[in-house]
């Protein structure tokens, strides 16, 4: 009965992957479904294709500054607001989320207006500006979760031993934040490195990211290459979630009281 | 008298070792806008000396211990370490070794770690901080665990690593918030002796907050019993059991039968009678209630009641009816209908031959063991 249920919702989920991967090994010139065989040669053809290397460049530049600039600022925000109690507090835990349900066109004309005036467009610096206020909401709000479970005793404990306030964030919420920070810089960097619409806006000719090398090419160039990319970004993807998974269970499995009196 | 200590306010002369670096409450209040949640506050903690800071929840007894570490701000008072006031000292600068319920030990770094943390934080070189953490560790019987990580320890474990950490650096004085709220009774009873061994082995003044009075008795030499935001009364826990001035403490301190009664003659006894027109003699206060005026009561301790054969003779003797009796292991413990009102007795297993339901008796107490107090 689960199974009659749960297969078609999986089917559902997986078709699309399931199609582009094996697109990604079509010998021919033309990308096709079936493939029509097996080969390696879109993965050789795309990785000696400067424009599609400087694309992933430019994309992890930009997610590089989005994760570094967005995780300093969230995580600010996070222990600002932790240990801080003011009427519009929530006012402001609101305003933090505003970059994920605000619709990602307003951001990106936004975007588009303001970088203009600092010409900062047709950069990935611009890029990645504009993806940092995007990776805010996703750091603060796991940081809020780990910030959640830190005992307040800990706080006061340390600062009673002499700890000052640089010392305190170092040996008492460092520590705390590290899990949360680390799972929310990968879905910043997610978050950025997956974006297309500002990216399209804020794009030039030494500033396309991945996203929007796909997007152009699959409209004047639509060959195998692209399918490979996004096998890549599949496969990437995957190891990416084993890597956390096994990590996650490592963390469960190690023992927690074994005391021999 | 022996507690005179107990309300004489700020002055320092009242301190029991007025030299070295004696930590002095003086006349701290605290509020947070509305009305105070300790009041006009007044003790010193002799070197050495253990005391304890006992009220239920919500008497300020936690407040005051945050206020001495650093944690909270007196709204008015002073708090002097040495005579010297460290009121505007954040808590880092104050040398206090603080252990709270939660323990409150670093999770990610091992036993060892902890202990030295005071010490790194103090600017020792990481070569000079592990003889002395490992010394502490030995001293709280902790030795060979010094690379477990804290959740490889029991609680009991924990609470000496605690211990230890707040102990190495030399403080002047260990503030400790419940910290055996969260042990089992057994172990906690362990505990009790085992933090009064180590206090007295490294001979370090202790401030101690807890709500258990058992514990309060078993490990202080002084205590402050605090309600709302008060100390109502300060001694020894010998003295404050033997010689309650209000019904609360009489009855906060271990269990008490609180009869309400007339007061008719003066002296160091008066003359009591009791709402069935049976009299006896009571000790009087020893400090002046004030203004007076009843209404009074006679407090006396279970253990203190004896049941009477008709020759006997006692300073006080009511007749009563037992309502129940139970055997309670290492004594035996009887409900009286006397008075009007239920009387305790507390006794070894002898009582139990004369204590069956329903049956009339005598009992009464010595003069010295009821105590008059002016009902609340």
């Amino acid at each position: 009965m689960l199974l009659l249920v749960c297969a078609p919702i999986f089917l559902y989920l997986l078709v699309p992957t399931l199609i582009v991967v094996p697109m990604a090994f079509t010998p021919g010139a033309l990308l096709k479904f079936p493939p029509g065989g097996m080969s390696l040669r879109p993965f050789r053809a795309l990785l000696g294709d400067p424009a599609w290397v400087d694309a992933a460049i430019v994309s992890l530049k930009a997610a590089a500054v989005a994760v570094g600039l967005g995780g300093v600022v969230a995580t600010l925000a996070a222990l600002g607001l932790h240990s801080a109690k003011f009427a519009g507090r929530g006012v402001v835990q609101g305003a933090l989320m505003v970059p994920i349900v605000a619709p990602l066109i307003v951001l990106a004309l936004a975007d588009y207006q303001f970088l203009a005036t600092v010409r900062l467009t047709g950069t990935w610096l611009g890029i990645g500006l504009a993806h940092s206020v995007l990776a805010v909401p996703y750091v603060f709000i796991t940081l809020q979760a780990s910030l959640a479970g830190l005992d307040p005793a800990l706080l006061r404990s340390a600062r009673g031993l002499g700890a000052g306030h640089w010392s305190v964030f170092r040996h008492v919420y460092l520590p705390a934040l590290r899990p949360g920070l680390l799972a929310g810089a990968l879905f910043a960097f997610a978050a950025s490195f997956d974006e297309a619409v500002i990216a399209l806006f804020l794009q030039g000719p030494a500033a396309t990211t991945l996203p929007v090398k796909i997007f152009t090419d699959i409209q004047y160039d639509l060959t195998p290459k692209i399918a490979a990319v996004a096998a890549l970004l599949v496969g990437l993807a995957t190891l990416v979630f084993v890597v956390q998974t096994a990590v996650l269970l490592r963390r469960r499995s190690q023992p927690r009281a074994t005391t021999a009196g | 008298m022996p507690h005179d200590d107990t309300r004489d306010g700020p002055t320092v002369a009242s301190a029991p070792h007025p030299t070295g670096r004696d930590l002095e409450v003086v006349s701290v209040s605290k509020s947070y806008g509305g009305p105070d949640v300790v009041q006009d506050l007044a003790f010193t903690l002799g070197h050495g000396e253990f005391l304890t800071l006992l009220g239920p929840s919500g008497s300020g007894k936690t407040t005051t211990l945050l206020m001495v570490a650093g944690f909270e701000r007196p709204t008015t008072g002073d708090i002097r370490v040495g005579g010297r006031s460290v009121v505007n000292e954040p808590p880092q600068r104050r040398n206090f070794g603080i252990v709270f319920q939660s323990y409150a030990l670093f999770p990610h770094m091992t036993v060892l770690e902890n202990v030295e943390f005071p010490l790194r934080m103090r600017g020792v070189a990481k070569r000079a901080r592990g003889a002395p953490a490992l010394e502490m560790l030995e001293k709280v019987g902790l030795s060979g665990f010094q690379n477990r990580k804290p959740r490889e320890l029991s609680g009991g474990q924990q609470q000496r690593v605690a211990l230890a950490r707040a102990l190495v650096f030399e403080p002047d004085a260990l503030l400790l918030d419940e910290p055996l709220g969260a042990l089992d009774k057994r172990l906690r009873e362990a505990m009790q002796i085992e933090i009064k061994a180590i206090q007295q082995r490294v001979g370090i003044s202790v401030l101690y907050v807890t709500h258990d009075q058992e514990e309060a008795m078993v490990m202080s030499d002084r205590i402050a019993i605090m309600r709302e935001g008060r100390i109502v009364q300060l001694g020894a826990p010998k003295d404050l059991y033997k010689h309650p001035e209000t019904p609360f403490v009489a009855s906060f301190l271990g269990e008490t039968n609180l009869l309400p009664c007339g007061v008719v003659e003066d002296g160091a006894y008066g003359k009591v009678t009791f709402a069935d027109g049976s009299s006896g003699v009571a000790a009087r206060p020893r400090r002046d209630p004030g203004d007076g005026g009843g209404p009074w009561l006679v407090s006396v301790r279970p253990e203190q009641v004896r049941v009477l054969t008709p020759e006997d003779r006692l300073d006080t003797t009511i007749d009563g009816v037992v309502k129940d009796c139970t055997f309670v292991g290492s004594y035996v413990r009887v409900t009286i209908l006397a008075c009007g009102q239920e009387v305790v007795v507390k006794g070894d297993e002898t009582i139990s031959a004369w204590a069956e339901t329903g049956r009339r008796v005598r009992v009464g107490w010595r003069r010295d063991d009821a105590q008059i107090l002016r009902a609340d």
